[in-house]
C-alpha cells in the first residue's frame, strides 16, 4: 500500500477569513534560526531527542518549500552526515552524538551507548526530507535490530540495555516508529531479511483501542490523540486501514466499526475550551473578550457515593437542576476551535495536528471546521516572532511549531507543500522512497 | 575549571568531550559550562562501565539538568541495584525529581524500574501519587503508573473508592473514569496475552457489576448532562453487556426530547439518541437530532453529523 494526502475531490476549505493570515516568512525566519543557530539553553532537557528535533526543523523548512533554496548543498551534505554519525555499528540510530565515546567504545560500554528506535525513526524520515536516499542506512543491520526490540506481546521496545534486554515502556509511539522504519526500509531485495511479527503488532494496537474509540499507550491505559495517531499511523503503514478502491494486500482490514468509533472520538476532540481555566490568568483572551460567553462552568461536586454497598443517593431534581443551560453557544465563540488530546481537556496547538493527521489517514479531514481551527492557529497560537506555541500566548517551541505548520498542510494552506499524514513528510520527501526501491526492483511488499 | 575538574574525586578521569563532527551539526544546543563538563565525565565513566557513588552522584546531577537522557536512567538503574543501594531512598529522591520535571516520562519508567525490585508497598507510595493528583489529576504518566502498581501489588478493592473520591471532586476527569474501567475489567485479564479487546462483550464479569456500573453512571451523567467522559463510559459498558443502546433510550431522552428542541439539555444525549433511533431504524428521528446537533447544539461537529445524516440518506444541513 501506499498512503495519501486528502483526495482533491473532496470540497476545498473556505480559507476565506478577516484577521487571519499565514506569515510564512516569519516562520522561515523561525526555522532558519532553528537550523543556522544554536538552539537556546533551555532546549538541553531536549539533547538526548536532537534528531526528532532535526527531523522537526528540516521538515517545516521542506514544507514550507525552502529547504533547498535557503541552504547551500554543501550545508545539506554536513546535515547528512550529522545524521549518519549518529547511526550505531549495530544497526539504528542514536538520538544524538552525546554518548559517543569514540575510541573507547567496546562492548562492555555498548548498552550505554544504544540506538534508539524513535532516533531511527526520525532519522530515516529526515535523509528522506533531504532527498537523500537510504544508501547510507546499514538497512540490514537496522532491520534485525527493529525485530529484536519487539516483545511477546507484539509491542516494542526502545533500545537494547545490559544483556541484550529490550529497554523502555510499553508505548505505542514505539509501535508506529517501528511500523515506519519497516514501511520505509523493507523494499526491495530484502526477501533474506526476516520481518516482525506483524499479526502481533496489529494485535497489540487492536487490545489498545479503549472504551471511547480513541488508542491508548498500552491496554486499559486513557484514549490519547498522540497515541491514536501513532496507533492509526502503525495499522495504516501495515496495511489494515480500509481504503477506497483498494483492497488489502496481506489479511483482514480494521472493522468498520472501529473505523466509526475512531472517527467518533478524533472529531469530539474538537472544543472550544482554549485556555486552561484551571491556570486563572486568562490574559491572551481578555482583550477578545465578549459579553455573551458564558464561563466555563465550575467542576461540580456530585454526593458521596456508595458503589459497593449499592445505593446511589442522588435526589433527581436536584440534579436536573445542577447544571446551568448555556449549550448554545454564541457564533462569536464559535470562530476559534481548539483541538484537544483527550476527553475534556484543553486545546493545545500540537493535537490539532495528531487529530488531523490521522484523520487524513482514513481520508476524513474534511470532517474537522477547517475554518475555525485555522484561526485558532493562526489567530491564538501563532507567534508574532513565527512559528506556533502550545497555547495562546506562549513562545513558539519547534514541536509545536512543527505541529502547528503541518496542520495548516493537511488543510492545504495556500503556499505549504502538501503532506503525507501517515508520514509525516511532504509527499516530494515521501516519493524518495518509492523512487530509490533497490535494484531498481518493483517495490514488493507494501 | 569546574566542579569536576577542579575536584580531588575525580582527579584520576579524563574526561571526553562530544563529538559532534563537522561545523554544521543539527539542533545543536547552547550548553551550559556545566552541563557539557557533566556529560564529558559521564561519558568518561561511561565508557569504562564504572560503578561507584561518585557516578550515582554524577547522575543525579546530569538528570537534574536533562531529565529526558534516557541512557542516563538506565546506568542509574544497573548502578543502584549492582551496589545494593537502598531502593527507599531512590523513590524519596525521585518524588522530588517527579513533583520538579511533572512532564516528564523517563522518571516514572524509572519508578517502575526500582518499584519491580522492591517487595512490598512502601507506605508512602500513594501519598506521593495522591501529591502528584493534587498538582494535576489527568497526568498521563503518573495514571499509567498507577495501572502498574495496582497489578503489581493487586490493589483492585482500595482502588475504587479512591477513583470515586477523584470524580467526585471533579466527575469531568476522563483520567478517574478511565481507570475505573480498568479497575473494573482490568483484573480478569492476563496483562502478558491482554487479548479482550475493550469493545468485546465480556463473559468473565459478573452480570451484577455491569448493572451496579450502568447505575453508577447514570447518577454522574444526572450532576451534569452536558459531560461526555460518562455518556463515552456508559456506551462502552453497554457493548460489554453485549446489548444494543435502546435500552437506555428513555434515559437519554429526558436531556433531549425531540419534542421540545429549545429544551436540550445535552448534545451528547442527542448523539445517544441518534444511535439509539438508528438501531430501532427510526430514521426520521435519528436524522432530527443529528441535524439539531448540526444546526443548535453542537455546530463546531456540522461537518461530521452531516457525514452521519449523509449515511441515513439526508441532506446535509447549511450553516
Amino acid at each position: 500500500m501506499s498512503t495519501h494526502a486528502a483526495s482533491p475531490s473532496q470540497p476545498a476549505p473556505n480559507l476565506r477569513s478577516d484577521r487571519s493570515s499565514f506569515n510564512k516568512e516569519r516562520h522561515i525566519k523561525y526555522w532558519l534560526r532553528c537550523l543556522k543557530t544554536h538552539l537556546p539553553t533551555a532546549y538541553t532537557s531536549n539533547d538526548a531527542q536532537r534528531m526528532t528535533l532535526a527531523f522537526f526543523i528540516l521538515s517545516a523548512l521542506d514544507v514550507l518549500g525552502v529547504l533547498h533554496t535557503k541552504t547551500t548543498p554543501a550545508e545539506r551534505n554536513e546535515y547528512v552526515d550529522w545524521i549518519l554519525r549518529c547511526q550505531h555499528p549495530n544497526g539504528g540510530f542514536r538520538g544524538f552524538t552525546g554518548t559517543m565515546v569514540g575510541e573507547d567504545a567496546a562492548l562492555e560500554n555498548c548498552a550505554w551507548d544504544s540506538a534508539n528506535l524513535a532516533a531511527t525513526y526520525f532519522a530515516c524520515a529526515a535523509l528522506a526530507v533531504l532527498g537523500e536516499g537510504m544508501e547510507g542506512v546499514r538497512k540490514t543491520e537496522c532491520l534485525n535490530w527493529v525485530r529484536g526490540l519487539q516483545r511477546r506481546n507484539g509491542s516494542f521496545g526502545e533500545g537494547i540495555g545490559k544483556g541484550g534486554r529490550v529497554e523502555g515502556g510499553e508505548d505505542m509511539r514505539f509501535c508506529y516508529c517501528a511500523a515506519a522504519v519497516r514501511w520505509m526500509l523493507r523494499r526491495g531485495d530484502v526477501e533474506s531479511i526476516a520481518d516482525i511479527d506483524v499479526e502481533r503488532l496489529v494485535e497489540y494496537i487492536e487490545t489498545s483501542v479503549t472504551y471511547e474509540g480513541g488508542i491508548a499507550q498500552a491496554p486499559f491505559h486513557e484514549a490519547n490523540a498522540g497515541l491514536t495517531y501513532s496507533g492509526v499511523g502503525a495499522l495504516s503503514l501495515l496495511g489494515k486501514i480500509p481504503r477506497k478502491g483498494r483492497p488489502s494486500s496481506d489479511g483482514k482490514m480494521m472493522s468498520p466499526e472501529f473505523i466509526n468509533d475512531l472517527t467518533r472520538w478524533l472529531v469530539s476532540r474538537q472544543t472550544l475550551m482554549l485556555q486552561d481555566i484551571e491556570d486563572g490568568l486568562d490574559v491572551a483572551e481578555d482583550e477578545f473578550a465578549h459579553p455573551g460567553s458564558a464561563p466555563a462552568p465550575a467542576p461540580i461536586a456530585f454526593p458521596p457515593t456508595f458503589h459497593v454497598l449499592g445505593g446511589f443517593p442522588v435526589p433527581a431534581e436536584i440534579a436536573l437542576h445542577g447544571e446551568p443551560l448555556a449549550l448554545e453557544v454564541s457564533p462569536y465563540d464559535q470562530q476559534w476551535v481548539g483541538v484537544n488530546g483527550r476527553c475534556n481537556k484543553v486545546a493545545d496547538t500540537c493535537y490539532s495536528f495528531w487529530v488531523g493527521g490521522t484523520l487524513g489517514m482514513l481520508n476524513q479531514v474534511y470532517l474537522q471546521d477547517f475554518n475555525g481551527i485555522r484561526r485558532y492557529l493562526l489567530e491564538k497560537t501563532q507567534h508574532m516572532i513565527g512559528g506556533f506555541g502550545k497555547m495562546p500566548g506562549d513562545l513558539p517551541d519547534i514541536l509545536h511549531s512543527h505541529h502547528g505548520l503541518v496542520t495548516l498542510a493537511t488543510m492545504r494552506e495556500p503556499d505549504l507543500k502538501s503532506i503525507d499524514p501517515t508520514l509525516c513528510i511532504s509527499v516530494s520527501a515521501r516519493e524518495n522512497f518509492e523512487k530509490q526501491t533497490a535494484g531498481g526492483k518493483v517495490n514488493r511488499t507494501l | 575549571m569546574g566542579k569536576y575538574s577542579d575536584s580531588a574525586e575525580w582527579e584520576d578521569i579524563v574526561p571526553i568531550s562530544q563529538d559532534d563532527g563537522g561545523p554544521n551539526p543539527l539542533a545543536a544546543i547552547a550548553y551550559t559550562e556545566d552541563y557539557s563538563e557533566a556529560m564529558s565525565y559521564l561519558r568518561a565513566v561511561m565508557a569504562v562501565d564504572e560503578k561507584s557513588d561518585r557516578v550515582l552522584g554524577l547522575t543525579e546531577d546530569i538528570i537534574q539538568m536533562n531529565p529526558a537522557h534516557y541512557t542516563v536512567w538506565l546506568y542509574r538503574a544497573d548502578i543502584l541495584l549492582e551496589l545494593q543501594k537502598n531502593l527507599v531512598q531512590e523513590l524519596e529522591w525521585l518524588n522530588t525529581i517527579a513533583i520538579k520535571h511533572h512532564k516528564n516520562f523517563q522518571i516514572w519508567h524509572h519508578r517502575q524500574v526500582i518499584m519491580s525490585h522492591t517487595p512490598t508497598l512502601p507506605s508512602s507510595e500513594i501519598s506521593f501519587l495522591a501529591r502528584m493528583f493534587a498538582k494535576d489529576a489527568k497526568n498521563y504518566h503518573v495514571w499509567s503508573y498507577r495501572q502498574w502498581l495496582v497489578r503489581r501489588f493487586s490493589l483492585w478493592d482500595s482502588e475504587l473508592p479512591y477513583v470515586e473520591s477523584l470524580l467526585q471532586s471533579d466527575v469531568r476527569n476522563n483520567s478517574a473514569w478511565n481507570h475505573r474501567w480498568f479497575i473494573v475489567f482490568a483484573r480478569y485479564t492476563d496483562p502478558e496475552k491482554h487479548s479482550i479487546k475493550n469493545n468485546d462483550a465480556d463473559s468473565q464479569v459478573e452480570p451484577g457489576i455491569i448493572e451496579r456500573e450502568i447505575e453508577y453512571t447514570k447518577a454522574a451523567i444526572l450532576m451534569a448532562p452536558q459531560n461526555q467522559s460518562p455518556w463515552n463510559y456508559l456506551r462502552g459498558i453497554v457493548r460489554k453487556q453485549g446489548k444494543g443502546l435502546v435500552g437506555l433510550k428513555s434515559f437519554a431522552e429526558q436531556f433531549a426530547n425531540l419534542e421540545k428542541e429549545d429544551e436540550v439539555r445535552s448534545s451528547h444525549a442527542l448523539d445517544f439518541l441518534a444511535d439509539v433511533y438508528a438501531e430501532e431504524e427510526e430514521n426520521e428521528l435519528s436524522g432530527k437530532a443529528l441535524e439539531l446537533l448540526a444546526r443548535r447544539y453542537d455546530p463546531i461537529r456540522k461537518n461530521y453529523w452531516n457525514y452521519r445524516r449523509s449515511m441515513l440518506g439526508f441532506e446535509q444541513v447549511g450553516a
